[in-house]
C-alpha cells in the first residue's frame, strides 16, 4: 500500500479511514473467499474494517417474492447493526440497490456497492497502485440491479454517454483483454426467488448468456455479482463448461 | 345507439370515476420550448440542401423510389417511373388520368396509379403530408398499386415536430404522413412490401434548384 | 334492441384463451413447455432481439431521445392528472366534427355499442385493423355469436384469426409462428399451394384475400393510437395500409380507444410519432400515420371510449403511471423472459412487462402469476419510451399478490420461514453450517436432489468448509488483520 492511497483514502471516507462490510447471507455460506478479498482490498487501501455479526441479509429474496414485510424484518437487523457505520461497503450490487431503495432513512444512504465505492470513493488510481494483474480475457458482468438500479455502466437501452465502473476498474489491472459480448447486459436469468419459481426459464436464460460468454472467448467471468455467479457458475458447471467465475475483489486483491 | 337502459349512464359513470381517481396534478410541460432546445443541441438548423439529402436518403431507406426534374417533367418523370400504368388516376395537373375520380371508393379497386401533390416532406423519416384536399379521395392513395406523389424540393421540414407547427393536421377531416409503400414483416419478421396498399411509392421531387 | 338469435356457428373457430373467470395463469408451467423447445426458443428470442437492435438503432439516431422520452412521459402524466377534463374537450371536438362518441364502462359494454352501431346501419361484414382494446373486450366471439363477419385485416392477425389463437404479440401478433406454419395454415383456409412458405408469396396470397374482404366489408373498426383533445381528431398507425383502406372503403367506421390514448394537443403528436415506431419496431415512422377528423362524405363516423378498468388502474397509487403506455412493445421485446416463453405462456390480452403490470388489477387471483414472470432485470423500464416504472410496478404487485394469499402456500411459508430466520443471524448461521456440511458429505445425485429446482439444470457451488463470518471470527480471535491467515477453501 502506498502513502498516496492511504492518504486519499483517509481524505475521501473520513479521518479514521474505516468502513463497515456486508457480506450477504449467500456469500458468506458460499462464497467467503470473495469476502475475504474486498476484506483484503479495503485494508490494503488504508481502511480500518468493521464486519459486524449480527447482519446476515439485507431480505431481498422475500422481499422480491411478494413478502416485503417479512424481509424488513431482516433489513431491520442489519440497519440496526450498521447503524454506526458512515459507510458501509455492501458485496452485492442486487442487496446494494435493494437497501438503497428500501432502508429510507435507516441505512440506505450510507450503503454503497464495492465496485462503485471504488470507483467514485476511491477513485481508480488508488486501485490501479495495488498493482493487481490479471492475463486473461475478460467477460463483464454487471448484474441488472447494479447496472440499471445503481448505475454501475450505461445499460444499452439508454441513450446518454457511456461509461462503465467495472471495466474502469479493470482497465487498472494488468494483462487484462475485454470479450466482446453479442449482447452486453443481457439478464443471466437468475432473478432471486425466480431461479427456483421457473427453473426451466431462468436455466434457458441464463444458459444463453453462457453462450455468449464462451463464444466470445472469455477465459474467465468477473462480476460484482456473486448471485449471478453462482447461477452461470452452476449451469457450467452442469454443463461441464470449464469458465472460472470470479467477484472483481477476487482480481484486486490478485487471489483469482 | 347504445344499449345504455339510460342514455349517458356510462359517460356519468365514467367521468365521475376517472374525476374520483385523478392523481395529484402533473403540469403540462412546455413542448414548444424544448423542441427548440433539440435544434440548439444541433448546432442550428441545417440548410436546406442538408434538409433534401436527408429526406432523400429516408424515403429511400422506407422503400421509396425519389426522381428529381422540373415541374415541366413531371408527366414524364411519371410515365418514366411507372410505364406500364393505364388505369391513371390523376390529382395533378398536367398528369392526365384515364379513370376519373368516382363517386364511391370501391370503383377505384383496380386503379394502377395514382398521383398527387404533396404539401410537405419530413427530412428525419422522408415522409409527405397529403391532407384530404389533395387526395380527392382517401381510398385513392391506399388502393392503388403504385403511387406518385410530386414534392416541392424546398418544401422539406426537418423532423415531426416542424411538420405539426407547419400544418393544422386538424384543418381537413382527413390527412396522412406517408413514408413510402405499404409494408409488412408480420411473417418471420421478413419485410415484405406491398401488404395492402401500395407497392411501390415515388416521390417526384421538383422545383428551380 | 333485440340480441339476434344465434342462426349459424361462426365460420372460424373462436377459441377463447383470455375467458374471464378462469383459472389462474400458470406462467412458469407454460414457459417451461415453451424452452422444452430449444431450438424454437432461440428462434424466438433471436426474433425479438433482432427487433429490440433496430429500436436501438433508431433510438442512438436522435441526439434528444432521451429528453424526448421525458416530454412524453410528462405529457402522458399531465393528461392522465386531468383525464376527465380531457375527455369532455375531446367529445366536444369530435362532435363538432361530425364523430359520434360513444361510451362504455366495460368490454360488455363496448361490444354492445360496436353491436348496436351495426345492427343499426344493417352491417354483417365488419373489417377489423388491430386493435387490442377490443382483443381485451372479445369483440370477436361476442359478434360472431351474432351473426356478424368479423374479419381481422392485419396480416399477423388474419394468420392468428385462421388459427383460431389470441396474438401473441401486441405488434408483432404472429411473431410466434414459421413460415411453414402460416404456409400450412393459408393451405387450409385460403387453398394456397401445399408446402408454399415463402414470406413474399403468402404475403401476396393475402393481400389477394383481404383485398375482397376490404372490398366487401360494409363497417370497418379500427383501433386508436392517439386522440386529441384539442382538435377532436384521432390518430391511427399502420404499416400494412390496412386500417386506412377499410376506413376509406366502408360506409360505416368505428374507432375504438382506451380513456387513456387521449393526449392534449397536436404538437403533442410530434412527440409521440417520433418515440413510437421507433420504439416498436425500428422504423423511424409508420408507412401510415393517418388522422382522422371526420367521416367521409356519406359515411358515419363513430368513437367509443372505454373504461374497462381503467378508472380503477388511475386510482392505484402505485400503478397509475401504467396508463402512460403507448402500446410500442419496447417491453415486450427486450424482456428476456417474454423472449423466451412467448406471448401466450402469460394467458392475458397483453403479454410481457407492461401486460403484467395492466392485467393483475383486473382478476388478481387469476393473473397473479404474472408479476413473477419477470427477473426483474429492469431493461423493460429503460427501454419505454414514456418511462414507466415497469419493474418497480411489478414488484408492488408482488407484494398485493402476496397479501391476498396468491403467491402459493407453500412459497409464503417458505419465505416467512426465511424472513424470520434471516433476521436471526446466530440461528441463520447455525442452519447455513448444517446445510454446507450436508453439501460437502452427500453424493452428487443427493446434492441435486437437496437443491430442488435448483439443482434441476444447475450445480451448486462446492460447500466451503468454514464461512466467512466463522473465519472473520477465528481470525479476530488471532489478533486482527495483521494475522490474516489461510481462506476457508472449498
Amino acid at each position: 500500500m502506498t502513502a498516496s492511497t492511504s492518504e486519499r483514502a483517509a481524505r475521501t471516507v473520513g479521518a479514521v479511514g474505516r468502513v463497515a462490510l456486508f457480506v450477504p447471507c449467500f456469500v458468506d455460506q458460499f462464497y467467503p473467499r470473495v469476502a475475504i478479498a474486498a476484506l483484503t482490498v479495503l485494508e490494503r487501501l488504508g481502511f480500518a474494517v468493521d464486519v459486524p455479526e449480527s447482519a446476515v441479509c439485507c431480505g431481498q429474496p422475500a422481499a422480491n417474492a411478494g413478502f416485503a414485510r417479512a424481509g424488513d424484518a431482516a433489513l431491520g437487523a442489519l440497519a440496526s447493526a450498521y447503524a454506526r457505520a458512515d459507510r458501509v461497503v455492501v458485496l452485492s450490487g442486487s442487496c446494494a440497490a435493494h437497501v438503497r431503495a428500501h432502508a429510507a432513512g435507516r441505512v440506505a444512504g450510507r450503503a454503497v456497492e464495492f465496485a462503485a465505492f471504488l470507483h467514485d470513493d476511491i477513485g481508480v488510481d488508488a486501485v490501479a497502485a495495488l498493482g493487481a494483474r490479471l492475463p486473461r480475457r475478460v467477460g463483464l458482468h454487471i448484474g441488472c440491479h447494479g447496472l440499471r438500479g445503481l448505475g454501475l455502466a450505461r445499460p444499452t437501452e439508454l441513450q446518454v454517454p457511456p461509461f462503465n465502473k467495472l471495466r474502469a476498474l479493470l482497465e487498472t489491472v494488468r494483462g487484462v483483454e475485454f470479450a466482446d459480448l453479442a449482447r452486453p447486459d443481457e439478464c443471466c436469468g437468475f432473478g432471486g426467488t425466480f431461479a427456483v419459481a421457473q427453473p426451466a426459464l431462468s436455466a434457458k436464460i441464463g444458459r444463453d448468456r453462457l453462450r455468449d460468454y464462451t463464444a466470445s472467448g472469455a477465459d474467465v467471468v468477473v462480476s460484482t455479482d456473486m448471485s449471478c455467479m453462482m447461477h452461470l457458475g452452476g449451469l457450467a458447471h452442469r454443463a461441464g463448461v470449464s469458465l472460472p467465475m470470479v467477484h472483481l475483489a477476487e482480481v484486486i486483491a490478485g487471489d483469482s | 345507439m347504445s344499449d345504455d337502459v339510460q342514455p349517458g349512464a356510462a359517460r356519468t359513470a365514467i367521468l365521475r370515476a376517472v374525476r374520483a381517481a385523478r392523481p395529484a396534478p402533473v403540469a403540462r410541460p412546455d413542448v414548444g420550448a424544448a423542441v427548440r432546445r433539440f435544434a440548439e443541441r444541433r448546432d442550428g438548423a441545417p440548410d436546406d440542401s442538408a434538409l433534401l439529402a436527408q429526406f432523400v436518403a429516408a424515403a429511400r431507406a422506407g422503400g421509396s423510389a425519389v426522381v428529381e426534374g422540373t415541374r415541366a417533367d413531371v408527366p414524364r418523370l411519371v410515365a418514366a417511373a411507372v410505364p406500364v400504368a393505364r388505369r391513371v388516376v390523376s390529382q395533378v395537373a398536367g398528369v392526365v388520368g384515364l379513370v376519373p375520380m368516382p363517386d364511391m371508393p370501391h370503383g377505384l379497386a383496380d386503379a394502377e396509379l395514382f398521383v398527387c401533390e404533396a404539401v410537405f416532406g419530413v427530412a428525419e423519416n422522408g415522409a409527405v403530408w397529403l391532407p384530404l384536399s389533395r387526395l380527392g379521395e382517401r381510398a385513392a392513395v391506399f388502393i392503388a398499386a403504385h403511387v406518385a406523389v410530386v414534392l416541392d424540393r424546398r418544401a422539406i421540414v426537418s423532423d415531426m415536430h416542424a411538420a405539426y407547427v407547419r400544418t393544422d393536421v386538424a384543418a381537413e377531416p382527413f390527412g396522412a404522413f406517408f413514408a413510402g409503400p405499404s409494408k409488412t414483416a408480420d411473417i418471420e419478421q421478413s419485410l415484405v412490401v406491398g401488404a395492402h396498399g401500395p407497392k411501390e411509392f415515388t416521390v417526384v421531387l421538383v422545383g428551380d434548384g | 334492441m333485440p340480441v339476434a338469435t344465434p342462426t349459424r356457428r361462426a365460420a372460424l373457430p373462436v377459441v377463447d384463451a383470455h375467458a374471464p373467470n378462469g383459472a389462474p395463469v400458470d406462467h412458469a408451467a407454460a414457459a417451461a413447455r415453451f424452452t422444452a423447445d430449444e431450438p424454437r426458443t432461440d428462434w424466438h428470442d433471436g426474433a425479438l432481439w433482432f427487433v429490440r437492435e433496430k429500436r436501438d438503432r433508431q433510438a442512438a439516431s436522435l441526439p434528444e431521445w432521451e429528453q424526448l422520452r421525458e416530454l412524453a412521459s410528462q405529457i402522458k402524466e399531465h393528461t392522465l392528472s386531468h383525464l376527465d377534463e380531457y375527455l369532455i374537450r375531446f367529445e366536444e371536438r369530435a362532435t363538432a366534427n361530425g364523430i359520434r362518441v360513444h361510451w362504455a364502462r366495460d368490454a360488455t359494454e363496448h361490444n354492445r355499442v360496436v353491436h348496436g352501431i351495426l345492427t343499426a346501419a344493417g352491417s354483417r361484414r365488419l373489417v377489423k385493423s388491430k386493435s387490442m382494446l377490443t382483443e381485451e373486450c372479445r369483440l370477436n366471439s361476442y359478434l360472431a355469436e351474432r351473426d356478424i363477419d368479423v374479419i381481422d385485416s392485419d396480416l399477423g392477425e388474419r394468420i392468428v384469426q385462421l388459427r383460431g389463437e389470441p396474438p401473441s404479440h401486441i405488434v408483432l401478433p404472429a411473431i410466434h409462428l414459421k413460415k411453414e406454419e402460416v404456409g400450412e395454415t393459408f393451405h387450409t383456409h385460403l387453398g394456397t399451394e401445399r408446402g408454399l412458405a415463402d414470406p413474399q408469396a403468402l404475403t401476396a396470397a393475402a393481400r389477394a384475400h383481404l383485398r375482397e374482404h376490404l372490398l366487401a366489408g360494409d363497417a370497418a373498426l379500427t383501433g386508436v393510437n392517439f386522440a386529441v383533445a384539442e382538435t377532436g381528431g384521432f390518430v391511427v398507425c399502420t404499416n400494412e395500409g390496412n386500417a386506412d383502406l377499410a376506413a376509406a372503403l366502408a360506409p360505416v367506421h368505428i374507432a375504438s380507444m382506451g380513456i387513456e390514448k387521449l393526449i392534449p394537443r397536436a404538437e403533442d403528436l410530434g412527440v409521440f410519432t417520433r418515440l413510437l415506431t421507433r420504439s416498436a419496431t425500428g422504423q423511424p415512422v409508420t408507412v401510415y400515420t393517418s388522422h382522422f377528423h371526420g367521416p367521409r362524405r356519406g359515411q358515419e363516423m363513430h368513437l367509443v371510449l372505454v373504461d374497462n378498468g381503467r378508472s380503477v388502474q388511475l386510482g392505484r397509487e402505485g400503478f397509475w403511471r401504467s396508463l402512460k403506455c403507448i402500446r410500442c412493445a419496447a417491453c415486450i421485446n427486450t424482456c428476456p423472459v417474454y423472449r423466451r416463453s412467448g406471448g401466450h405462456s402469460y394467458g392475458s390480452t397483453i403479454p410481457g412487462p407492461i401486460g403484467s403490470v395492466l392485467t393483475p388489477g383486473m382478476d388478481l387471483k387469476r393473473y397473479g402469476a404474472l408479476p413473477f414472470a419477470s427477473t426483474l432485470c429492469g431493461s423493460c423500464a429503460a427501454v419505454c419510451p414514456v418511462k414507466i416504472d415497469l419493474d418497480a410496478q411489478l414488484y408492488r404487485w408482488r407484494q398485493l399478490v402476496a397479501d391476498a394469499g396468491h403467491a402459493g402456500v407453500s412459497k409464503a411459508a417458505a419465505m416467512k420461514t426465511t424472513g424470520w430466520l434471516l433476521a436471526r443471524p446466530r440461528l441463520f448461521r447455525a442452519a447455513g453450517a448444517f446445510g454446507r456440511l450436508a453439501l460437502r458429505v452427500l453424493p452428487a445425485r443427493a446434492r441435486r436432489l437437496a437443491a430442488g429446482p435448483w439443482g434441476r439444470a444447475r450445480d451448486l457451488p462446492p460447500a466451503p468448509a468454514q464461512s466467512f463470518h466463522a473465519w472473520y471470527a477465528a481470525r479476530e480471535r488471532a489478533g486482527g488483520a495483521a494475522g490474516r491467515g489461510e481462506g476457508p477453501g472449498a
